[in-house]
């Protein structure tokens, strides 16, 4: 195999960056459907998704979003975890999963009886 | 009862927790207020402290989704569940095998248990002081004294925790450890109220080894 023809051969794998993202657009709207999801906000470095039930509540959805992913980097590091899988923050009312994969940051938010672990498989799936 | 006796006997409840569930790395309790009463000697000081105000951070935010009940972070090194068990948080560190099922089990029954225990044994709610980290601003000059000096609000709420006794007295801990017991007043000059300052006589500093803009636990004491 001549290093020329690399680039040629390795152009699938351009595109899966795309695809993911594109999966994972899909995968969060699935989840949106069902019964006790609130909403949902994905970030990315360069752009943000928001489909949220309540629109009054976006900034507050939001901001628990970025506080519950900052909060979770800090507590890695503070206790040594390793790689996080995901964080989960309970309320009185409703309980957010948040996660990373690759540079998309998630929060799902869901009522508490949702069970997040089926949330969170669906989410990995590509 | 005093509150170092409830203290220890959380303590051993946490002690013996950890004996029942080998997967448990340490555990500790502290209050909504950010009061840390008992840990598993596993935890030191400043890895609580350090949690409790990354909590109370994220509670603030949470207030959209209800008042925070818990957290759970599972990690490939580990897993970490914070769980509100009545009044107080339950912190609890485990292995990344650990089977969070029956850790949350053991835990939610035996802690509300003893609790309740407590409770009978010493009816009236004990109140744990919230300690309060504050930045260090050298006092200077002739006239600085002895007494350290905190806001006034500071000051108000503590005074409200202690049933309305004065707080006159401090003791103020540096993160090496170093401690000292103070008097204390209110920040007498306007510019510095309101920033989270503790301004401590020179004489203190250098005795306590602080310096400007280190923080430092300071703990009141009612007169």
């Amino acid at each position: 195999m001549s290093a020329r023809n690399k680039p040629e051969e390795e152009m699938p794998a351009k595109n899966k960056p795309e695809e993911e993202v594109e999966n994972l657009h899909g995968n969060l709207k699935k989840i949106k459907a069902r019964d006790g999801i609130i909403g949902y906000i994905l970030r990315d470095p360069k752009s943000a998704s928001v489909d949220i039930k309540d629109p009054s509540k976006i900034i507050d959805y939001a901001i628990l979003s970025s506080t519950v992913l900052d909060s979770g980097a800090y507590m890695k590091n503070t206790f040594e975890l390793g790689r996080v899988k995901h964080i989960v923050v309970e309320g009185g009312n409703l309980k957010v999963l948040s996660l990373a994969i690759g540079d998309h940051r998630i929060s799902v938010f869901m009522d508490k009886k949702v069970d997040h672990n089926a949330i969170y498989k669906n989410l990995r799936l590509k | 009862m005093s509150n170092d006796m409830y203290a220890t006997a959380l303590k051993d409840t946490l002690t013996e927790i950890q004996k029942m569930c080998p997967d448990i790395k340490y555990s500790f309790i502290f209050t909504k207020d950010g009061a840390i009463i008992a840990g598993d000697g596993e935890a030191d000081d400043t890895l609580m402290e350090k949690t409790v105000h990354s909590f109370q951070s994220l509670a603030e935010k949470a207030v959209v989704i209800g008042e925070l009940d818990g957290l759970s972070i599972d990690g490939e090194k580990g897993k970490l569940r914070i769980s509100r068990v009545k009044e107080l948080y339950l912190v609890v560190k485990a292995s990344p095998h650990a089977d969070t099922t029956y850790l949350h089990s053991v835990t939610n029954v035996i802690v509300p248990t003893v609790l309740k225990l407590l409770e009978k044994i010493a009816p009236t709610p004990l109140k744990f002081m919230p300690s309060k980290q504050l930045i260090v601003d050298p006092l200077t000059g002739f006239f600085t004294g002895d007494n350290v000096q905190i806001d006034d609000t500071q000051l108000k709420e503590w005074s409200q925790h202690f049933d309305g006794k004065d707080v006159n007295e401090v003791e103020v801990e540096t993160i090496g450890g170093k401690k000292t017991r103070c008097g204390v007043k209110k920040i007498g000059d306007a510019k510095q109220q309101g920033k989270g300052l503790i301004l401590i006589p020179e004489k203190t500093c250098r005795a306590l080894e602080a310096k400007k803009g280190e923080l430092v636990r300071v703990k009141p004491i009612a007169s």
